[in-house]
């Protein structure tokens, strides 16, 4: 139970309080916001790639598996693929990545020829139709919901260049935007070109078997089983884990620096009070316990205004960008450790200092 | 009569730069229980330096301090502090009542730092003792709220209410009028008188003198005057 000194000392200097209380929340929120929106965006690509029925991707080496914007294969591979024995269907496909069209994350378009694209991957189109023209495209429901437009509406992709959409599509599968290939080679000038061909195989039990036929057919070339390549964003994306960890231990810093700023300033204001304390007999124990109380109830107000805000800021930013922010336990977990572990550690020095005071000189302290 | 303070040869030197500055010269001094005891003297004649040593924040340069059975001198500062917590009640001059608590919480803190880990403090007897010193009607008023008689009156409940052996207070009236001045002497009387509480208090008040039961004089560092016994 904190005893009422505490819960006195912190109303006393309220805003002092309430700055302590916003570092902490800002450490917990950087925390938050940031594993909330790798693990959203990786679990949203995933959820995304997984709809896809294809079971192998040819690509040329040196292409970028899912993250690719590189359009360098020449789609006459596809004739030559359809003749393999074992293949079902072969569709080319062209990605560019380009930032969001609200200058926030990345955006994904993809080049295809609709009618096999969506035959081969089970999609449908719930509204309009499939795009034929230059400057047509289709879009997710996911889109049409986070952009709030439809059929009719415009988007600008490759900078300002507007696009109208003529159908919205269902499940999500790839990129959200999706034009013809001919438009997509058009825009980039790349005609006759694809980033990678989609490879439905009869039987899908026999996939391997197919990938060394396709291997020893067309050789030099790069075969990705479609099922490895949903992986973990922060896998695909190199140094993510690392850029993450150092965002924990930033904010670990921020919230310590903090609190230890304002304990600091706490001790120096009340050495009188010490030196009282210490002549009424408070150990050193006590004394530290005293302060280190103190940081923790500032740290425990900060980390629940760190998580309301956190889940608050996420949402609004879903809505406004379409960003997702999937928050988990485990750096939720991490996120508390870092609010009251780093307020205790930052109290500590100057708890430490206030205990070895000399009562004297604090009595008399001015 | 049992001593509860006894000093013996205390000698404190202070190192200011590449000077020594003895500000005790060699004090003895015995306090018997019940005893209300004043120590006069001029300013920088040792009186506080004399009270800092018999409450444990300092330690003397040589001699030795035994408080109610136990040799103050001989222990750690650990030590010291626990002698403190459980022996010693301290009253200043300018009352040192935390600003944020109110009366009753002020006594609490007292409590709560004297019981250690012993459990919770005695409202009951919080109570009889702010109502010995009048103050039953100022319980939840914080020390701003209260006039200098009163927060001095509340320091000294907070001294009293863990019962300590003894009682050091540091010229308690020094911020006082005249007035609040003999309220706060009457209530020390009263806690000398009523129960048998052992007080020693520095003062350069000769009429605030008069109400303890023996003065002595210091001056240099040194007892001059050890015994003078006030007729009551």
């Amino acid at each position: 139970m904190f005893d009422s000194l505490v819960a006195a000392n912190i109303l006393q200097r309220p805003v002092r309080a309430l700055v302590s209380v916003a570092g902490v929340a800002l450490g917990v929120c950087l925390v938050m916001l940031f594993t909330g929106l790798a693990r959203g965006m990786s679990n949203d690509l995933e959820r995304r790639s997984s709809n896809m029925r294809a079971e192998i991707l040819f690509t040329r080496p040196g292409s970028k598996e899912l993250m690719t914007s590189t359009v360098n294969l020449s789609t006459r591979y596809v004739e030559e693929l359809e003749r393999i024995a074992g293949v079902e269907a072969a569709v080319p496909v062209i990605r560019y990545i380009s930032q969001g069209s609200r200058g926030f994350g990345i955006e994904q378009v993809e080049g295809v020829e609709w009618a096999p694209y969506a035959a081969m991957n089970g999609m449908r189109l719930i509204e309009g139709r499939a795009p034929e023209g230059n400057n047509e495209v289709v879009i997710d429901e996911t889109k049409a919901r986070n952009n709030r437009v439809g059929v009719g509406g415009e988007i600008q992709i490759f900078g300002n260049r507007a696009y109208r959409v003529v159908g919205v599509y269902s499940p999500e599968s790839g990129a959200r935007i999706k034009m013809s290939l001919a438009a997509m080679q058009d825009a980039l000038e790349t005609p006759n070109k694809c980033s990678y061909v989609l490879v439905k195989c009869r039987d899908a039990n026999e996939q391997r078997v197919i990938a060394e036929r396709i291997d020893a057919a067309l050789p030099g070339n790069k075969i990705q089983f479609t099922n490895e390549l949903v992986l973990n964003i922060e896998k695909s994306i190199p140094y993510l884990g690392v850029f993450l960890r150092t965002l924990v231990g930033l904010a670990a810093v921020v919230s310590a620096l903090v609190v230890m700023l304002a304990m600091y300033t706490t001790i120096t204001e009340r050495t009188r009070e010490i030196g009282v304390l210490k002549a009424l007999g408070a150990s050193r124990g006590y004394i530290i316990s005293v302060i280190e109380k103190e940081a923790l109830l500032i740290s425990f107000l900060g980390l629940v205004i760190g998580f309301a805000v956190s889940f608050i800021a996420g949402h609004l930013i879903h809505r406004t960008y379409g960003l997702v922010f999937e928050y988990g336990w485990s750096w939720a977990l991490t996120a508390a450790a870092i609010g009251l572990g780093g307020g205790a550690l930052g109290a500590l020095y100057p708890a430490m200092r206030a205990a070895g005071l000399d009562p004297v000189s604090a009595l008399s302290y001015e | 009569m049992r001593t509860i303070l006894k000093a013996e040869n205390l000698q404190k030197t202070y190192r200011v730069g590449s000077v020594d500055v003895h500000a005790l010269r060699g004090v003895s001094l015995d306090v018997e229980e019940g005893d209300f005891l004043a120590i006069m003297g001029p300013s920088g004649c040792g009186k506080s330096t004399l009270l800092h040593l018999f409450g444990g924040l300092l330690t003397p340069t040589a001699g030795r301090i035994v408080i109610d059975d136990e040799d103050l001198t001989a222990a750690t500062d650990a030590q010291r502090t626990d002698i403190r917590r459980r022996k010693i009640g301290f009253v200043f001059q300018r009352f040192n009542l935390f600003p944020t608590l109110s009366a009753d919480g002020n006594l609490r803190l007292a409590e709560r730092i004297h019981a250690g880990s012993n459990g919770a403090g005695n409202a009951e007897r919080r109570r009889e003792v702010l109502t010995l010193l009048q103050l039953e009607d100022k319980m939840h008023h914080k020390p701003l709220e209260m006039s200098g008689g009163e927060q001095q009156r509340v320091a000294l409940a907070r001294a009293v209410v863990t019962s300590p052996a003894i009682i050091l207070a540091d010229e308690p009236t020094g911020n006082l009028d005249t007035e609040n001045s003999a309220i706060v002497l009457n209530m020390f009387q009263e806690m000398n008188y009523r129960f048998n509480q052992t007080i020693i208090m520095i003062t350069h008040n000769p009429e605030a003198a008069a109400m303890c039961r023996r003065i002595i004089q210091m001056r240099d560092g040194q007892i001059v005057a050890p015994n003078v016994v006030v007729q009551i």
